[in-house]
């Protein structure tokens, strides 16, 4: 089947070229056609986009808004909705994710972006959240008010659903008008969802637009980042170094690099009632999306003391992924991911030789793997879909040095520990550059309104401007009512 | 140097007599070729501990391997991070070592006891797939000699050539200084005038450093007929990356040899026998190598062979390799087609689609 993305208020789809990108195969097939824009076409929908946003967008109150992100989402949280339904049937085909995770993820996730979740996001960053709609006295004197970005653009990666979700409302919550620039390997999401916006609310009809070009292609980058003055990108070091370089020096450049997360598991957790459910969590956390997310775990570490060893379980959680195998199938992998995930198989067994002890779990054929190692080594990355290490400490301090080490690209650390512990660990976690602590279980569901890397999500996309109180005291002087 | 025999390669001296008779003697078919590799195996086996463990791992012994086709395959990065030797090490004549373009840090070893066996596969094989029914030619080579790079197989395999097959004027056109383009371009013109045929063979990269120079200067030539081109390893990074097809468009144009004259040689550090080509007027040119050396296609995980036409992970049982392991698993991608395999290209490490670091970002990033 053949299915259009891309979203360009202002551009007759007749004037723009069309690129086709393919989904899996025979019966499964999926083509999408993105709109490819030539510079002069990004600079006219950029013009577009910057006005409609000035006339339409500013002007709304963030209440309102709110109030339209929550009538879409709703549309999107309703199984009978042909939005819902469309996603629903191409997700799967285009990310090659299971079914039925792509609806269980999508539902947990989409309920993080409802009417009260988004007010709470909004005062998570702004404790007055009138800032956004107009000047405010402030306490220290004279007054505030928050202006977003006159054009916002992303840049989107990967094959996560519901992904560009994330910084498309930080931008609409914002009243930044924006254009989004989708990933190959995931188009189709943020155009439905600019569809459906202007469904339900008009006037946000046409202060977002969806483009699409191949990644690398400079010329494009540049034209487009050149209108923008705040560029959000997702990506590796790698693409990100690459699109720092067309974006002008005056441009607010918010990168989001890939990330590596891991699981502590303390002895606390490891008895005979509590070890299968912990190793249930920590099996759901791996599977969910194949481990593609920054919030994914790479490494389990577990506290010996407990009366469920760090080996079994180890061999609790490969059971766990082998019974969820059955339930959520794993996507076919490429011939580049299976020679990836053989190499990172070899390199295991390879470390078994040389006596650091590494013991495989799950043969060659699985469709996952446990790496368990006696003893803790340097974090590094699985190979993704569905392989993980567990290494044994003697306490959970022991993993401080290994996370610091990584402290570039740590984000989130999974928790199965009693709360003195869990208290005492947050402080040293933080130390060691996690930027979020959660239950493992939940790892790749992040609450509403997290700081994202440790980032604020709609401060950093704002700049203040000022009012000050010597301003109002010398207009005094010149009021028509002055002494 | 190796002179005095070390007590553990006694074993080998019965092997390497019937395996050099084996390479010498015309194809005898599958069931000569197994029987050869199963005693090299058990020979391994028995006398190569870190392989010894590998097998075991898998579940492998003599015992239970009944088919070269059950030999576990090691992945190159096993000989960076293990010893495959049946003799120590300090009694090998040679040991080759990889360039390290994977791991930066870390050379794959392949440690050769003696080169007959080397030597007499590389001959053998040359002649029959590259010397078109000479005897010898006059060479051209575009890589540096052997004692400047005594652990570069290649090097050892190019100074063969030259020494077995060229004629007396042949000679290196690389050194310390680097391309001798000044001196080249005098043969060249002088082999174009007289007529006689003319072999140029080096590293694919060096043939793009020549060309790039020749272009620089303006000059083309027209090599006479018979003459013939011999590319091998890819560029690696040391020059431009060029397309295949352009590749061999430009040696046609840059050398006046047809394109089904330019022989592409498929070798690695790994092993002990090549792999030809007969040509490259299309793309992908089929690749072979002789009866000693059999090419699986594999899935990279489980281990099965992939089915005709669809690509996998090439995987070579190499006789030659009677010292270090007989069958390898490489990161090369290769479809099997009628007469051989074709060679797809490296596979290159999958990309994580989402936001998740993967493997190969943090090692590039590590090692940067």
């Amino acid at each position: 089947m053949k299915i259009t993305a891309g979203y360009l208020p202002g551009l007759k789809s007749s004037e723009v070229q069309w690129h086709t990108l393919g989904f899996g195969a025979g019966a499964q097939q999926v083509d999408v056609l993105v709109p490819q824009l030539t510079p002069a076409q990004l600079h006219t929908l950029a013009a577009h986009v910057r006005n409609q946003g000035r006339t339409q967008l500013k002007s709304m109150p963030v209440t309102q808004i709110i109030a339209a992100i929550d009538r879409a989402i709703e549309r999107l949280l309703n199984p009978a909705d042909p939005y819902r339904l469309e996603l629903a049937l191409l997700l799967p085909r285009i990310s090659g994710f299971d079914a039925e995770m792509v609806r269980l993820g999508l539902n947990a996730y989409l309920k993080t972006f409802r009417a009260p979740q988004l007010q709470r996001f909004v005062a998570e960053d702004f404790s007055n959240p009138k800032l956004l709609d107009e000047f405010q006295p402030r306490a220290k004197g004279g007054m505030a008010r928050a202006l977003g970005p006159e054009l916002l653009v992303h840049v989107w990666a990967g094959n996560v659903p519901g992904l560009p979700l994330w910084s498309l409302v930080c931008g609409l919550l914002v009243k930044a008008p924006a254009i989004g620039k989708v990933a190959s390997a995931e188009p189709l999401f943020a155009s439905l969802f600019a569809r459906l916006l202007a469904e339900v609310e008009p006037r946000l009809a046409e202060v977002l637009a969806i483009v699409w070009f191949k990644g690398g292609d400079t010329a494009s980058e540049r034209a487009l980042f050149a209108e923008a003055d705040t560029v959000l990108a997702y990506g590796g070091n790698d693409t990100l170094t690459a699109l720092r370089q067309q974006v002008p020096v005056s441009t607010r450049f918010l990168p989001h690099g890939h990330k590596l997360s891991v699981g502590l598991v303390s002895a606390a957790a490891l008895d005979v009632a509590h070890a299968p459910a912990t190793a249930r969590a920590a099996a759901l956390d791996v599977v969910r999306y194949e481990q593609q997310g920054c919030y994914s775990p790479h490494t389990y570490y577990v506290a010996r003391g407990g009366r469920v060893t760090p080996r079994e379980f180890a061999q609790q959680l490969a059971g766990e992924l082998a019974a969820l195998q059955h339930k959520f199938a794993r996507r076919t992998l490429t011939l580049e991911e299976s020679a990836s995930m053989a190499g990172w198989r070899q390199g295991q067994e390879m470390q078994g030789f040389t006596g650091a002890g590494v013991e495989l779990l799950g043969d060659a054929g699985a469709a996952w793997c446990v790496a368990y190692a006696e003893q803790a080594s340097a974090l590094l990355p699985c190979a993704l879909n569905r392989t993980v290490q567990v290494q044994a400490v003697d306490r959970l301090e022991d993993t401080l040095p290994l996370l610091a080490a990584q402290r570039e690209v740590l984000q989130t650390v999974g928790l199965a520990a009693a709360p003195q512990e869990l208290h005492a660990l947050a402080e040293r976690l933080g130390a060691a550059g996690a930027t979020r602590l959660c239950a493992i279980g939940q790892m790749t569901a992040p609450e509403a309104g997290w700081h994202h890397d440790g980032r604020f999500s709609l401060l950093d996309l704002v700049r203040m401007v000022e009012l000050e109180q010597s301003a109002e005291d010398a207009a005094e002087q010149f009021a028509p009512y002055r002494d | 140097m190796a002179e005095a025999v070390h007590p553990s390669s006694q074993p080998a001296s019965g092997i390497v007599p019937d395996l050099l008779a084996f390479i010498a003697r015309p194809d005898e078919g599958e069931n000569s070729f197994n029987a050869l590799a199963l005693r090299l195996f058990a020979h391994q086996f028995q006398h190569n501990t870190a392989f010894q463990k590998f097998c075991q791992q898998r579940g492998r012994t003599p015992r239970t391997v009944k088919s070269w086709r059950d030999i576990p395959a090691v992945p190159i990065n096993g000989f960076k991070d293990l010893t495959l030797s049946c003799v120590p090490p300090e009694a090998c004549e040679r040991v080759f070592m990889t360039s390290g373009t994977t791991r930066g840090d870390v050379k794959g070893r392949h440690y050769h006891p003696q080169l007959q066996v080397y030597d007499l596969s590389m001959t053998l094989n040359f002649r029959q797939r590259f010397m078109a029914g000479r005897e010898r030619m006059r060479f051209g080579v575009l890589f540096p000699s052997e004692q400047l790079m005594p652990n570069s197989s290649l090097a050892h395999y190019l100074a063969l050539a030259l020494h077995k097959f060229g004629t007396p004027e042949s000679r290196y056109y690389l050194d310390t200084e680097g391309l001798q383009v000044d001196a080249l371009c005098a043969t060249l013109a002088q082999v174009q005038a007289s007529g006689e045929p003319f072999a140029l063979l080096g590293a694919s990269y060096s043939f793009v450093h020549l060309m790039d120079a020749l272009q620089a200067r303006g000059l083309t030539f027209r090599l006479p007929a018979g003459s013939r081109l011999l590319d091998t390893g890819g560029f690696k990074g040391q020059s431009r990356e060029m397309d295949m097809d352009a590749f061999y468009d430009a040696l046609a144009s840059t050398f006046g040899v047809p394109r089904s004259a330019c022989i592409n040689m498929y070798g690695m550090t790994e092993l002990s026998t090549q792999f030809y080509d007969a040509g490259n007027a299309v793309l992908p040119a089929v690749k072979s190598g002789p009866h000693w050396i059999r090419t699986r296609v594999l899935d990279p995980l489980t281990r099965q062979e992939s089915p005709k036409g669809e690509r996998g992970i090439l995987a070579h049982t190499d006789l030659g390799n009677f010292n270090s392991v007989t069958t390898i698993l490489t990161e090369d991608v290769g479809v099997a087609v009628a007469g051989g395999f074709l060679l797809l290209g490296r596979a290159q490490g999958a990309q994580a689609k989402g936001c998740s670091l993967a493997v190969d970002e943090f090692l590039r990033a590590a090692q940067s």
